[in-house]
């Protein structure tokens, strides 16, 4: 009866969808359902039994499914949100999912709690295979707002969790004072409930995701875009000394993007074997513009001279990395007003060197950012596309 | 009664839905639609966002700009990633003064090629601000506007 129910609400156009059909208002959603065929993003994990779980956001629900095939079919979705919740549906907001070693699963997705883009991160889980998720639940209190949550499991099967937080911004105005920006917050996880929020850095860039990965057990990386000086956008990077003490904030590339402005464009991290951070990001700075590569071997005191990533003349953005042992895998996607294409570059020396860029994919309508995931032996491209659907593309024979 | 007076008029008694008519769809071919209104006039075409913080923040600066020079060609071109609603949009313009500004709307779900139309190196960050000339010349940023370049620009353009 249960599962019945829940199908019958699946196959209900959401709310929000039919309120949206004026064409100024909304333009006329593409699909009404909250299928994976109308979602605007998907994020996919492994589980360690080789299950590939996608969560997914479509006309303000959000969705998880397994695949025993790599992708190729999904079983019967489940929903995470038991009701419409007016999701935050910016260009960088995406549902995360994380799978732990016994199958726990937990979700994080950001909603909109007001007009002014105040968000609110909210968690649910799963310990049941995913028959079943929690009520969502806040991540926090105490923060007027909540927004680009990114989720991973470190080697010792914790949850980190971190995010854009707005409370020091609030403690601030009460005091009368100016903060620009957001602070980056993170908390961790057992499995239950995350633990108390701290904040590792503040006056970063409000809009931006963040990229994540670990040095160690316990020991989280982050990327992300800050605000140095006094407007400069561009990329830092703080490695954690243990799980609670954040280290210090480096400098990735001075790219020197002074803009009051939204990039709206965060960047991407992966960590290889040997303790290596591989960092990509966009910016539209005074020294550089386009996408960019750079490493570090010293948990970021000192990065490699930024490489240029793709074309600059065709809208080149969304960097994607990934490590297997020393191999680094280095996605983006690239628009020549018609198609956008993903191209990757594939690295077998730790980002020393780097081999000519190829194309995997190409659509000719609206598509989500291309993730990189991998299982342990085979990287795999995880692409949403409105024209051609959902694609899992493995990447083995990728030279 | 000129337009702005009425839609004023219109705004000040909390109707704002007269005005959503005057926005319109910026859609494929929108930015040499726009372009070609307004050929052989200096033209000054800013993008926004209702998602933009810093945009709403600068956008009654652009509204007591329209009315220091209300003779020049000012376009407002709303380009949220994800389209707004035009009651919204309205409603923000005309709060800072701009509810009589020619003003568009990006519309559908695919956003890149609209950027890419303007601009294929242009990944979509708000503000942004084209000048185009006469002869067809453009200069353009991203981020808040320097309202002083505006007036000298413009001022440069006088026939």
């Amino acid at each position: 009866m249960k599962h019945w129910l829940l199908s019958l609400a699946l196959l209900m156009p959401a709310m929000a969808a039919r309120a949206q059909g004026h064409m100024h208002a909304h333009p006329a959603p593409a699909c009404e359902g909250v299928g994976l065929a109308c979602a605007s993003a998907a994020t996919p994990a492994f589980a360690a039994d080789g299950t590939l779980w996608l969560t997914w956001a479509a006309n303000d629900r959000v969705l998880v499914a397994r695949s025993a095939d790599k992708g190729a079919t999904f079983a019967a979705p489940v929903a995470v949100t038991p009701e419409p919740e007016r999701l935050d549906n910016g260009p960088d907001s995406r549902p995360r999912i994380v799978v732990d070693a016994s199958g726990r699963i937990t979700v994080a997705y950001a909603v909109f709690r007001d007009k002014n883009w105040n968000g609110e991160v909210k968690i649910s889980r799963s310990t049941d295979a995913g028959a079943h998720f929690s009520a969502p639940e806040p991540i926090t209190g105490g923060s007027p707002s909540q927004r680009f949550q990114s989720m991973e499991i470190d080697s010792d099967g914790r949850v980190f969790a971190a995010w854009l937080d707005k409370r020091n911004v609030a403690a601030a105005r009460a005091k009368g004072e100016d903060y620009a920006g957001a602070a980056l917050a993170f908390a961790w996880s057992d499995g239950g409930r995350f633990g108390p929020t701290r904040i590792a850095a503040d006056n970063t860039c409000e809009c931006c995701r963040l990229g994540l990965g670990f040095v160690g057990p316990g020991r989280p990386v982050v990327a992300f875009r800050n605000i140095f000086a006094k407007s400069e956008r561009d990329h830092g990077l703080i490695a954690f000394q243990d799980p609670n003490t954040p280290g210090p904030l480096h400098r990735v590339s001075e790219d020197h993007w002074a803009i009051s402005g939204c990039p709206h464009h965060g960047p991407s991290l992966a960590v290889g074997e040997s303790g290596t951070i591989h960092v990509s990001w966009f910016t539209g700075g005074d020294l550089r513009k386009g996408v960019f590569y750079a490493r570090t071997t010293d948990a970021g005191a000192a990065f490699t001279a930024p490489m240029r990533v793709g074309d600059p003349t065709k809208q080149t953005g969304r960097p994607a990395l990934l490590t297997i042992g020393r191999t680094v895998y280095l996605a983006w996607k690239s628009f020549d007003g018609e198609r956008t294409e993903l191209r990757l570059s594939v690295s077998r020396d730790d980002g020393a060197t780097w081999g000519a860029p190829v194309a995997i994919a190409a659509t000719g309508d609206e598509s989500d950012h291309p993730q990189l995931i991998s299982d342990g032996r085979t990287a795999f491209l995880s692409w949403l596309t409105v024209q051609d659907g959902y694609r899992l593309i493995p990447l083995d024979r990728v030279s | 009664m000129n337009r702005r007076t009425f839609l004023s008029g219109t705004l000040a008694v909390g109707m704002v839905r007269p005005a959503r008519a005057d926005i319109h769809g910026f859609g494929r071919g929108g930015w040499q639609a726009l372009l070609g209104a307004h050929a052989g006039r200096p033209l000054i075409v800013h993008f926004w966002g209702l998602t933009c913080g810093p945009c709403l923040t600068e956008l009654p600066d652009w509204g007591r700009f329209a009315h220091s020079r209300p003779n020049a060609d000012l376009v407002l071109v709303a380009a949220d990633p994800v389209p707004q609603p035009g009651d919204r949009l309205a409603e923000t313009l005309a709060q800072a003064g701009l509810a009589g500004a020619e003003s568009w709307s990006f519309d559908g779900r695919f956003p890149s090629r609209l950027y890419f139309e303007v601009d294929p190196s242009w990944a979509g960050e708000l503000p942004r601000t084209v000048l185009c000339g006469r002869g067809g010349t453009q200069e353009s940023w991203i981020g808040t506007a320097d309202f002083a370049r505006v007036t000298t620009w413009l001022d440069s353009q006088k026939a």
